[in-house]
Order: structure tokens, then sequence, then C-alpha cells
């Protein structure tokens, strides 16, 4: 059997294009989920109950179902109901986003709720109002106890970022696949960006547990 | 809008047989992966340096390579090498790839984090390495493993979603064959997520309640 | 160094532990420097000496949870075996208590004590729960048989623990610092158990940083320092009238009057 990887430099930009469009895309889904993760989780443990309710209920639906239905309903689905249509690219972002931050939301949940409560107490005994002691002395804590759970979620954007070629978000996996299909070279193709997703994604996962070997002493308090 | 809901009650069987494909897709992905996690966990306890490395290579490079690229590498790739795979198959493949290196660091953290102590005192009394093993250490370990095994397993039970894109007849794929036939593309979708949800939420309580039976307290 | 034998328990009979020149060392460090000393049977011998002066690790050399580096360990006559079988052939017969108790946490507080008489004996089921009993009646704990050890304080665990061993009728012994690990309150209920032990003429090799205990139940006592025992005897003369310079010093590091 022979190799012949000339498709890809033929079609290298074609390709880069789609390396692109999976950074940019799995860097501004992360964004975005973060900033949105980050407010259901401090909502579902500091917001009335109505609201840790319907938020509750969120998450644990987004926890249920697929990334890849999600997608496939936002794309396919969202539109009609609402009578406007969404590139693709969008529509990725917003499913991404609102299905990595279920996620995220029970990581930043669940690192405050690992504070002790004596240091809500000892703030409080200092005479700091409810959004001090979060910002001041929750937070600082919290953040650091979370990292190496958060770099994980930073990998799993990344491979989820993949699955939005379904709906023909033109990504890096999207193009490679349409490259292999018309040169009938997908062995190379698809090896090759089993190499590239590997290089993009490892160095993530091990920093991540690096992290997790540095931080492990931090423990629950 | 007009919705007509009557569709989904017409594909009912399509669903069902759907639904029965995605149970066994993950059935069978977790009877392959639980031997395949504890053999790589064993490989990378070992004190052999060159099963360490392999394991080690395997574990790492599983954990980095998105689900549905490697569905299509075995799809498209294998064949080049004389390898023809049903798509079934294939999903199993792939599946059990990447389930069993995240099996085998479950498997590890739970069988390091049993303290040196426990095998001390089991051996102090005049145990076997095997029994110490049976009665001591697995016990405990498996104990300690269950609020991260099933995380896991809810993870796979909705990546088998993934396996669709080759034409395996699960969840996904007929539903998307169902809307493409019907055109009634909203009610065929919300109906594959409500039917995805009905089966995955109790999972992901049921994970919620395991973490907090098993949480580790010391 | 060694005071002259005959001040000792000699009964007659051969020690049923001899270490002759023990050497352990943990890569450039060395735990054990050249332990000689012995062991009689009926005899409760308590190590004292600073921390990490290689007391706990004698012990775990006793029953081969460490293998040493030089010298010899004879136990009832014979040296401790080489190979996995028959070491656990010796660990029968010697029963440890760990410092941090180890009871099996998946199991209650009977299922700990009779599980080895079960899988190890093979003894049978309803034999083994028998003898259970009697432990926990000994120590004093029937009413928490079905408990977990996650349920039960830091003192009835230690109990719990003692009776384990004892369930394999055992001939020495071995204590790893049972009550460094207590609360002050619960220490007494330990100690208490042991003194009985030691009263049914139990042979015992106790680690302990409990000095009054060491004074009031041992038969003779070893000095340890830097992997040595650097003096040995009965428990008045060590307490009363050290002649080692090092040992006077840890006397009075943990507060004896000398």
């Amino acid at each position: 059997m022979e190799f012949d990887f000339s498709p890809i430099f033929e079609n290298w930009r074609y390709l880069r294009d789609g390396l692109l469009i999976t950074i940019s895309l799995s860097v501004l889904s992360i964004i975005a989920a973060s900033i949105l993760g980050g407010a259901i989780g401090l909502a579902r443990v500091y917001g009335p109950r109505w609201l840790a309710g319907v938020l509750a209920f969120y998450v644990d639906s987004a926890r249920s179902i697929p990334a890849l239905v999600v997608l496939i309903w936002m794309y396919f689905a969202f539109p009609l109901m609402v009578g406007i249509s969404l590139p693709p690219f969008w529509a990725a972002f917003i499913a991404l986003s609102a299905y990595i931050a279920a996620y995220i939301s029970e990581i930043v949940r669940g690192g405050v709720l690992s504070i002790r409560s004596g240091q809500t107490r000892a703030a409080k005994a200092l005479g700091m109002s409810q959004n001090q002691t979060i910002l001041k002395i929750i937070l600082p804590q919290a953040v650091v106890r979370i990292l190496p759970q958060y770099g994980n979620m930073l990998s799993i954007t990344v491979k989820n970022s993949a699955i939005c070629s379904v709906i023909a978000v033109p990504d890096y996996l999207q193009n490679s696949g349409i490259v292999a299909a018309q040169t009938y070279r997908p062995l190379e193709i698809y090896t090759v960006a089993l190499i590239v997703y590997i290089a993009m994604i490892l160095p993530l996962t091990r920093s991540t547990d690096w992290l997790y070997s540095r931080l492990s002493h931090l423990g629950r308090s | 809008m007009n919705l007509d809901w009557s569709i989904v009650w017409e594909y009912r069987w399509a669903f069902l047989f759907g639904v029965m494909n995605t149970v066994l897709l993950a059935v069978v992905t977790m009877l392959v992966a639980i031997p395949g996690g504890i053999v790589i966990m064993l490989m990378r306890n070992s004190p052999v340096r060159a099963l360490r490395g392999i394991a080690t290579v395997y574990v790492e490079t599983f954990r980095a390579t998105p689900l549905i690229l490697l569905v299509y590498w075995i799809f498209y790739v294998m064949p080049r090498f004389g390898v023809h795979l049903p798509p079934f198959l294939t999903g199993v493949v792939a599946l059990s790839l990447i389930v069993s290196a995240y099996n085998s660091e479950t498997f590890r953290a739970g069988v390091n984090s049993i303290r040196k102590g426990q095998s001390d005192a089991g051996l102090a009394l005049g145990m076997s390495k095997w029994q110490l093993q049976v009665k001591v250490i697995l016990p405990q370990a498996l104990r300690r493993v269950l609020p991260a095994f099933s995380n896991t397993w809810v993870s796979l039970f909705k990546d088998t979603s993934l396996v669709s894109v080759i034409a395996v007849s699960e969840l996904s794929y007929v539903s998307l064959q169902a809307r493409a036939e019907s055109f009634r593309i909203f009610e065929i979708l919300t109906a594959m997520a409500a039917i995805y949800w009905c089966l995955g939420y109790p999972q992901a309580k049921l994970v919620d309640w395991l973490n907090r039976k098993y949480e580790v307290k010391e | 160094m060694s005071r002259m034998d005959h001040q000792r328990n000699a009964i007659g009979k051969p020690p049923i532990v001899t270490y002759n020149n023990v050497e352990k060392c943990y890569g450039d460090f060395t735990a054990l420097n050249g332990v000689t000393a012995e062991v009689n049977r009926g005899e409760v011998v308590c190590l004292i000496g600073p921390s990490g002066s290689g007391k706990s690790t004698l012990l775990r050399c006793t029953n081969a949870l460490e293998q040493i580096n030089g010298g010899e360990i004879i136990f009832d006559g014979a040296p401790l075996p080489k190979g996995e079988n028959n070491v656990r052939l010796v660990r029968r017969r010697m029963g440890m208590v760990f410092q941090s108790f180890e009871l099996f946490p998946h199991m209650t507080a009977i299922e700990n004590i009779n599980c080895a008489p079960v899988t190890v004996l093979g003894m049978p089921k309803r034999e083994a729960e028998e003898l259970s009993y009697s432990l926990l009646k000994k120590v004093g704990l029937v009413e928490k048989a079905h408990s977990y050890p996650s349920m039960l304080s830091g003192g009835q665990q230690q109990r719990i623990a003692i009776a384990r061993a004892l369930a394999m009728g055992p001939e020495v012994m071995l204590f790893d610092e049972p009550t460094s690990a207590l609360d002050p309150e619960t220490v007494g209920e330990v100690l208490s158990v042991m003194s009985d032990l030691a009263g049914e003429g139990m042979t015992m090799i106790v680690v302990t940083h409990e000095m009054s205990f060491a004074r009031r139940v041992s038969d003779w006592i070893m000095v340890f320092d830097k992997g040595r025992v650097i003096e040995e005897g009965r428990p008045d003369n060590i307490f009363k009238h050290p002649t080692e310079g090092r040992t006077k010093e840890f006397l009075r590091h943990v507060g004896v009057e000398v």
C-alpha cells in the first residue's frame, strides 16, 4: 500500500480555514460558556429558590441529552420555532455554549460549596456583606480549587466542536471529510486530522493533569 | 407554525427500534470496556516498564481523541488495511477504545486510593495476595470507583449518538431518517430530544445520588 | 549494653522471638542498625525511644511486612521464612495492631473480626461468629457487633482491631503505637484491654509513648535510639536508674523524672 499526502498540501488553505473555524468556535464557546456557567452556578447557590430550581432543571436536562441532539435541534428545529434561520456556525456556537455552560455551572457550584461554611461565618463576623464575602473570601478560594476540572472542560469543548461538522459547520473535521471524499485519500486525510486534534487536545489534558497533581493537596477543607 | 404531533406516534416503532439500538450499543461497549479498562490499569501499574509505557500512551492518546473523528477513521481508513467492519461494530470498537481509556483511569484512581495500611492489615492477618485483593482492596475500590464509573456510563450513553454519522440505526439516526421522510422537522427532532431526556434524566439523577452516597469522606 | 539475663523472667524456655544483629535500610536511611534482642514467652516487652528511632520498623520486620537487609529474626526457633506462603504461616501466629486501626471500612465490627478466621483458617462461619462474640465481650463491645467502623470512636475501633488480631489465636501480639492516634479520653479504654491481655499471659511487643503503661504493665523495656537498642532492662531500673545519657535525655523529654 502506498501513501499519498499530496491532497493535504494541495488543499492546505481549505484545511487551515477549517482549523481556524474549529479554534474560533472552541474559544468563543468556552468564553460564553464560562460567563453563563459561572452565573448559573452562583445563582444556584446564592439566588432565590425558584430560580435555583429552574436552573437545576436546565442543568440536569443538559446533562441528560447528547451534545449532538442539542446541536441538531438548535440548527434545524429552533429556527422553525422563532422564525429566523441561524447560520451553522452561530447555531453551533449557541448550542455548544449552552451545553458546556451547564457543566461549568456544576463545577462552579461544587467549588463554592466545597468552601467550609466557617469561612462565610468568619467573613460575616468581620462585618462583610454577602457580596463582599462571595467576592473576597469564597470565589478566590473556589477558583483555585476548580481549575483542574475547568481545564477538563477546555478539552471537552474542542472535542465537542468536532461534532458541529454534522450540521455542516465548515470546521476542520468537516473540511477534512470533504477533501477525503473528493480525493479518495481518507487514510492520509483522517490520520492527519487525528494527529492535529490530538496535538490540540493533548496539551490541554496534560496541563489539566499537572494542575490536579499540584492542587490535589487543597482537597476539601 | 402549525404542528402535527401525531407524526411522532406514527414513527413510534422506529423510535423504539432506535432506543433499543442505543441501549444495546452502550451495554455492549461497556461489557468490552470494563475488562479493557482493567487490563490497561494493570498494565499501568505493572512493574514492566514497556507495558507501563504502552498503556500510558494508549490512555493519553484516546483521552485526547474526539470520538466522532475516531468513528470516521475506523469506518473509512480501516478498509484500506483490509478490515471491513459493519457500522454497528465500528461504533462498538470506537466507543470501546475511548471508554476503556477512561475506565482504566477510574479504576486506577480507585485502587490507588486505598491506603497502604489496609493491605498491611490484611497481610498481618495472614491473607494471601489474592485474598487481600478480593476481601479488602477490591470491595473498597469498587465503592470509590462507582461515582466516576457511573459518570462515564452516562457519557457513553450520550456519546452513542455520534455513531449516527456512519448510519448505525440508533436513536439519533432513526430520528434524522424520520425527519427526512416526514418533513415534520420540529416535531420529530423535539421528540428525539425528549426521548433522550427521558432516558438520560433518571441516569443523571442516579449519578448524583451515587456521588452523594459514596463521596469519599476521610 | 544488655543487663544480666538472670534479672529477666527466665523460665528456662527458648525465647519466642530473637533478633540477631538486624539491619534495615530505606535507600540511604538506616532504620535499624544492628538490633540484637530477645522476647520470651509470656513477656510484655515495651519498645520506647524517640520518633524515627526504629521501633515501629522492628515491629514491621517481625512479621515480615518489611524485609530485613541484614542479620536474622528467629521466631519460635526458626528464622523468618522467605516466600509468600511460608511467611503467611508465620503471620497467622502473630497478631498486629496498627496505630491507625486499619479496620476494613466496608465490614461491620463482627465481620472485621471473623473475616480472617474464615478466609485464612477456613473456620466454619458459625464457629467464627461464636469466637467473634466472645472476643467482642472481652473488649467490651458486644453491642457494637453490627456497627461499621465509621460509626465507632477511635478507642472503640482500636478495641475491635485488637479483637480482630486475637481472633487468629496468635502466640504473640505486636502493638504499633496503638494509642497514638486516639483522643485522650479514649486512650484509657484501649490500655485497659491491653493490660487485661497482659494479665492473661499473652506475649506482647508494644511500641508506645505511654510511659506510665510501659512502667506499670511491661516486664521488660528496650530503649531505641538511631536504629539501635541502647539500653534494656526491667521497667523500674530503666525509669529510676537509666545508665545511658540518651535514655535520660529521652525520659526527661517525655516528662519522666529520673
